[in-house]
């Protein structure tokens, strides 16, 4: 078990597979440089990024605004039904502008910023605790659990759990901002053991409701925009949680979920089958969460070992993930070296794909795996393929755009839409011209690029057939040759 | 024709090869079935398979945004209903009349004759204990059917096809729109949604660029699968394999690649089935041109040309009346009793309207009291509408009351639990178990 991979086998094709899971793909230049190295300092490489600068600014709103939290609260209390509601139509404009400028630049982040794996280790933890601006609103709580993923991306696991959970987005996703000894609130003492930590069947009912009362005093500073601990609000009465006894506080809950040997189990498995692919098998799994416990419960040891052992290369692991709208989208812009289409139509696209990135459909997140894939989403897909390619608009609807669950604000988005202009594939930069002027030449380069490893005989035949029957290849040619390339099964995958 | 030559040449194969020697091995049972009802079409194209012509059909029909049920049902005769509405209450020719008591919004023309054709009942008061305001909270909660302080992981109609239409057709359920609703979730995967035929295709400028992705995507089967034993049916061997391959369980002998592609040629047959559907059926009523009344125009084709899906979702958005309700929400019922009525219309002239069953449902109904800007907010119960040909036709239940000392912080108390509604349409009309699908036995209401 976890034996690291012999550096003989250490190639184009495994360095390719490390940037695809690790991060979100590249071009050749990248693979072949990751390539060039040893195992261990290809992983290097990705997993220790603090060496590497990323001078990303933040947004400008991106701060607690105490004095826009007192006028609003200021309406709400003393302000007439006409200014209630023209603050009100105010800020959901600007919060859903907000929020589409997060998109962008937290894609752009993925896309093109200097530290992959820090942004795909982000991805996970969203979609881990699967928080939703439909819900949280403000947008500057989004971008800061956003923040908050990054800063402690592969960082400890107990410390994670408790910031997480004291952040602003997630007080309020998990109703704990309402939470008091009067009326405890659940919903936050469930969701972190069954859907964060430990999973059903390693709790009971009463932990939940012990548990709700330990977490009390948790609480958000709504105008200064952070956490506060509110003892007021907390019981201070004796509880029982997972076996230990006392006047439990919410950083008693976290520090006994965490002392479950469960909890690292949970936890490695859901990592192993977000990189991996599948969910680990007993054996390999123990040995997982036995390297996690061994290292504090740090998330970067682990992760070394994962990137590094044989069974992350096994042939049942490589090329057999299905690829998520993100990195689908993301995977693509990065091989073909074009730009990212402007975020209206990069999130009209994800939205459109099943991942509305920052709205999680619930509070498990995506399911992920197959069940991206639906007739509808695999024809968008390669809908989308044309798009990107070619530099033309998706065919996207104002449905695409639509705020759940009333269905408001699409038509606008649409409108906008109009006068997006979209960049399209550069030829000269990702072939060379001898592969430009030889067919052959042009479908190992495609393939070599876009999938690391070749398509079927019947298939790679269909492709030539294609570009044969052009006289002479015009970039029209080798464009739609791209996208015929982008919308296969094969392509999908990762 | 050439290449409709060459086509069915290449799905002759598929079926050969892939129901030959495949099927028993990792063929998700869909596809299996998919490629079965293929076979049969090619032996009777006017046949509905997988379904039967005869399956009885449930259309779904979400009004977003939490539509007010005091001025949809009204409660005309109450002191309590004026003197909390002195301004958006409606009066005289407002209101259509159906007893005494209680009268249909003026714009609900469309529900009115429905009504009096005996095809209309009105489930008075429905909601949940313990209701929610958020409209996310509570569209998820009607979605999953759940308690409204548990987290339902997937949606109550992915649980009946999960629980009831295991190796069905994708077309079992079919959204109008670009994504499917959260009622869709299941533990395996189900159901198409589009919103425009036209894009449910794949897009191109040439037919040479057509012919490649047809290439491509057909011949997809790896040679590498093991042998399984020959004649087993799908429904034996649906058991292990379409499970292992949901979302990051071990895949056993299946790939990703295989699973992508099986789901390739549903698409490409679905996409061909769908628009060929709705180019050939002709609808034989008149509807509204609004997107409630053309997704039950598409709808009313789908049916018509034969796909076999059980359960069909539409929507209608805007209900979020928080000002100026009274012209909105006009609006709004004008358009979704005469979409409504259209397609009964058409079901009717189709002989298909033994066939089906329209069910409404919002998030929420809204706050007894209208509040300063001429509209309601968020609220609690209001009345869920069920047409069909063998509904029980008329009002169920009773108006929940209106007077202060019974309401809760400012909303009416349901009294039909929503579920008892899901319960008894998925056992009396769908003819399912519904315990398995609500989580318990919620008793059933004579509804059809």
């Amino acid at each position: 078990m976890l034996k690291p991979l012999s550096s003989n086998r250490w190639s184009y094709e495994t360095a390719a597979h490390l940037l695809n899971r690790a991060g979100f793909g590249g071009p050749p230049s990248e693979i072949e440089k990751l390539a060039g190295l040893k195992p261990d300092g290809a992983i290097s490489a990705l997993l220790d990024y603090e060496a590497i600068p990323d001078n990303t600014p933040n947004p400008d709103w991106a701060r607690p605004d105490p004095a826009r939290m007192a006028r609003l609260r200021d309406i709400n209390q003393h302000g007439t039904p006409e200014e209630k509601k023209a603050a009100q139509q105010q800020e959901n404009k600007q919060q859903n502008l907000w929020v589409l400028e997060l998109r962008g630049w937290w894609l752009q982040r993925m896309a093109r910023g200097p530290r992959p794996l820090q942004e795909k280790m982000v991805l996970f933890w969203h979609g881990h605790f699967a928080t939703s601006s439909e819900k949280v609103r403000e947008t500057y709580y989004m971008w800061r659990q956003n923040e908050l993923f990054r800063r402690l991306a592969t960082g400890n696991w107990q410390q994670l759990l408790t910031d997480a959970g004291k952040d602003p987005a997630m007080l309020i996703w998990l109703d704990q901002a309402q939470s008091n000894k009067q009326h405890p609130n659940e919903n936050f003492a469930r969701e972190v053991m069954e859907l964060f930590a430990l999973g059903e069947g390693h709790y009971t009912e009463h932990d939940i409701g012990e548990g709700a009362r330990a977490l009390t005093g948790w609480s958000l500073d709504r105008l200064n925009q952070q956490y506060v601990y509110r003892a007021g609000l907390h019981d201070n009465g004796e509880k029982t949680f997972l076996g230990r006894t006392g006047n439990l506080d919410g950083d008693d809950v976290i520090a006994q979920i965490v002392a479950q040997p469960q909890a690292a189990r949970f936890i490695t498995a859901k990592l192993w089958n977000f990189f991996a692919g599948q969910y680990p098998t007993d054996e390999l799994n123990t040995a997982l969460a036995a390297v996690f416990r061994a290292n504090g419960n740090n998330f970067k040891p682990l992760l070394r070992v994962m990137f590094g052992c044989e069974e992350f290369y096994a042939p049942d692991i490589v090329r057999n993930q299905v690829k998520s709208p993100v990195q689908w989208l993301i995977g693509s812009v990065r091989m073909l070296e074009c730009d990212l289409p402007p975020t209206l139509v990069s999130y009209g696209m994800l939205r459109q794909l099943g991942q509305d990135l920052l709205a999680p459909p619930n509070v498990k997140g995506w399911d992920g795996g197959v069940t991206w894939i639906t007739t509808n989403s695999l024809l968008t897909r390669y809908n989308d393929a044309d798009a990107l390619v070619q530099g033309t608009l998706p065919p996207l609807t104002a449905n695409d755009f639509a705020k759940k669950p009333g269905g408001a604000g699409g038509e606008k988005a649409m409108k906008a839409l109009q006068r997006v202009r979209m960049g399209g594939v550069n030829l000269d930069k990702i072939l060379t011209p001898a592969e430009r002027a030889d067919k052959d030449l042009l479908v190992t380069a495609l393939e070599k690029r876009l999938l690391q490893a070749s398509l079927k005989g019947e298939q790679e035949l269909a492709l030539s057939d294609f570009l044969n029957s052009k006289i002479k290849l015009t970039d029209a040619d080798i464009h739609t040759a791209i996208r015929l390339l982008m919308c296969t099964p094969e392509y999908q995958v990762t | 024709m050439k290449n409709e030559i060459t086509l069915q040449t290449r799905r002759e194969f598929l079926r050969t090869t892939v129901l030959g020697s495949a099927l028993s091995w990792t063929v998700p049972a869909f596809l299996a079935n998919t490629l079965s009802a293929l076979q049969s079409q090619a032996a009777d194209s006017a046949t509905q398979v997988v379904t039967g012509k005869d399956a009885t059909i449930l259309v779904v029909l979400q009004m977003a945004g939490g539509n007010d049920g005091i001025n949809t049902v009204v409660p005309y005769a109450s002191d309590f209903y004026h003197r909390a509405r002195p301004k958006i209450g409606l009066t005289g020719d407002k209101i259509i009349k159906l007893n005494d008591e209680i009268g249909f919004n003026g714009a609900l023309t469309g529900f009115k004759s429905l009504y009096d054709a005996g095809n209309l009942a009105v489930v008075q008061g429905v909601g949940y204990p313990n209701p929610n305001r958020s409209h996310f909270r509570s569209t998820e909660i009607w979605q999953t059917a759940s308690d409204s302080d548990r987290i339902e992981k997937y949606g109550w109609l992915g649980r009946y096809f999960d629980n009831a239409c295991a190796g069905a057709d994708p077309t079992v359920g079919v959204t109008i729109g670009n994504q499917l609703p959260e009622a869709f979730f299941a533990k395996l995967p189900k159901g198409i949604c589009f919103s425009n035929p036209q894009n449910y295709r794949f897009m191109s400028n040439g037919t040479a660029t057509e012919e490649s992705y047809k290439k491509l995507n057909e011949l997809e089967m790896s040679g590498s699968a093991p042998d399984g034993g020959p004649g087993m049916t799908p429904a034996e061997n649906s058991g292990g394999s379409i499970s292992s391959l949901a979302a990051g369980m071990p895949m056993q002998g299946g790939s990703a690649v295989d699973f992508i592609s099986r789901t390739a040629l549903d698409a490409q047959m679905s996409s061909d089935k769908v628009r060929d559907i709705a180019a050939r059926v002709q609808n034989q009523a008149n509807y509204p041109g609004s997107q409630l009344g053309n997704s039950l125009k598409l709808v009313a084709k789908l049916i018509g040309g034969g796909l076999p899906t059980r359960v069909y979702y539409v929507s209608q958005g805007g209900y979020d009346t928080h000002t100026n309700q009274l012209g909105t929400q006009q609006r709004l019922l004008q358009d979704l009793g005469d979409s409504t009525k259209a397609f009964v219309d058409d079901m009717k002239a189709q002989g298909n309207m033994g066939r089906v069953l329209v069910m409404t449902f919002s998030e929420f109904g809204r706050r007894v009291n209208e509040n300063a800007n001429g509209g309601t907010d968020h609220g609690a119960a209001a009345p869920m509408f069920i047409v069909g040909n063998k509904v029980k036709a008329g009002m169920l239940g009773r108006y929940p009351s209106l007077a202060p000392q019974d309401l809760y912080q400012g909303d009416i108390k349901y009294n039909v639990d929503f579920r008892n509604v899901y319960a008894s349409v998925l056992e009396n009309w769908l003819k399912t178990k519904s315990a398995p699908i609500l989580g318990k036995q919620f008793e059933l209401l004579p509804l059809v």
